[in-house]
């Protein structure tokens, strides 16, 4: 008897709805916040891109993907020679003002290692940076990863590539090579 | 346009809170309220709370406009069960004092606060809708609403109204 007059009593109601108020509002709030925490992720223009290099038409190349993509389809590896394409692409850094770290890396490769003895890929900037595929004859040696390059504001680099095949290669053999260029923001 | 500082959903939040302030005072006024109302105004709040929970799902699907509109309604509902239980203290129990007491400690500063942080929500957004109509609507939406909540609750209200009227004109 006593404890049902203790449930109705004014203080007892109030302060239980105070305490539930106070859960509810908390837990309110702590929602808000997460919300609140919510990202808001704008899609942006990249400000690093690819460029026809001055010798873009010599090494095939076809820039695609809103300069985000390119492919080389005619360069030529010949024997015992080795071949430069000084200028065939460059990388551009199309910000005015800031600048950003670029490195290379190897994505995938396909062709026989008997016919090739090197493929390199240098990014000209003023710290140079290389993937270096090279074949002993048998087996390919894929490079690893780079290290970073810094690319400057409103200017762009050239990627330099190297091909010489086997003393003994016969014409018309191919490799393929897909190289990423990462772009620290 | 300029980030939001406050998001759509700080009104949901913000009636969350009118809604369980309502409940501690009824509760505390419930020798002159329906003993049930404290109860429904923390049920009230639950459903808030809900609908806080729930939203968080939907930020991508409703947009920005959307989710101000269905917020401001919860706010708008908590603002008009303040001015109705301000309109049944001073009618319908004809407690004028309580009633002035309520209007002046709770009716204006929750509906001064809500046109502050509405004007501001609307000023960080560009105001896409005239800034003073938009806090006069508030306003007269919440008188409006928190009369018809008496009226529905208490049909004899008006014509209580009435007669009062009728006698002070005889006098």
């Amino acid at each position: 008897m006593e404890v049902k007059k203790l449930f109705l009593r004014k203080e007892f109601k109030l302060l239980t709805l105070l305490l539930i108020s106070m859960l509810i509002a908390s837990a309110s709030a702590a929602v808000y916040y997460s919300l609140n925490m919510t990202s808001t992720i704008t899609t942006a223009t990249n400000d690093v891109y690819f460029i026809i290099g001055a010798d873009a038409s010599t090494a095939g190349v076809s820039i695609f993907n809103n300069n985000k993509s390119a492919t080389l389809t005619s360069l030529k590896a010949y024997a015992n020679m080795t071949m430069s394409y000084d200028n065939p692409i460059r990388v551009r850094n199309n910000n005015a003002g800031t600048s950003f770290n670029v490195r290379l890396r190897p994505v995938s490769r396909t062709g026989n290692a008997q016919y090739f003895v090197f493929i390199n890929f240098t990014l000209q900037t003023s710290t140079k940076i290389s993937l270096n595929y090279t074949s002993n004859g048998a087996t390919w040696t894929d490079p690893s990863t780079t290290g970073w390059a810094t690319v400057s504001p409103s200017t762009d680099y050239a990627i330099v590539v190297q091909t010489k095949a086997n003393a003994t290669a016969p014409s018309g053999q191919t490799a393929s090579i897909e190289i990423a260029i990462d772009v620290q923001q | 346009m300029a980030d939001p500082a406050i998001l759509p959903e700080f009104f949901a939040l913000l009636s969350v809170d009118i809604f369980l302030l309502l409940s501690l005072l009824t509760c505390l006024l419930d020798d002159r309220l329906p003993k049930a109302v404290p109860y429904i105004y923390q049920i009230a709040a639950l459903i808030g709370f809900g609908h806080l929970l729930v939203s968080k799902d939907f930020l991508l699907i409703f947009g920005d406009y959307m989710r101000f509109w269905y917020n401001f309604f919860l706010l708008i509902v908590a603002l008009a069960n303040i001015v109705a239980v301000n309109v049944y203290l001073a009618v319908e129990k004809k407690l004028w004092a309580l009633a002035k007491a309520w209007a002046g400690a709770v009716t204006f500063p929750v509906t001064v606060i809500s046109v502050f942080f509405v004007s501001n929500y609307s000023f960080l957004q560009g105001a896409e809708f005239p800034l003073l109509l938009l806090q006069i609507g508030l306003v007269v939406s919440a008188i409006v609403m928190g009369v018809s909540i008496s009226l529905f609750l208490s049909p004899d209200l008006l014509s209580k109204f009435r007669r009062r009227k009728e006698v002070t004109q005889w006098k």
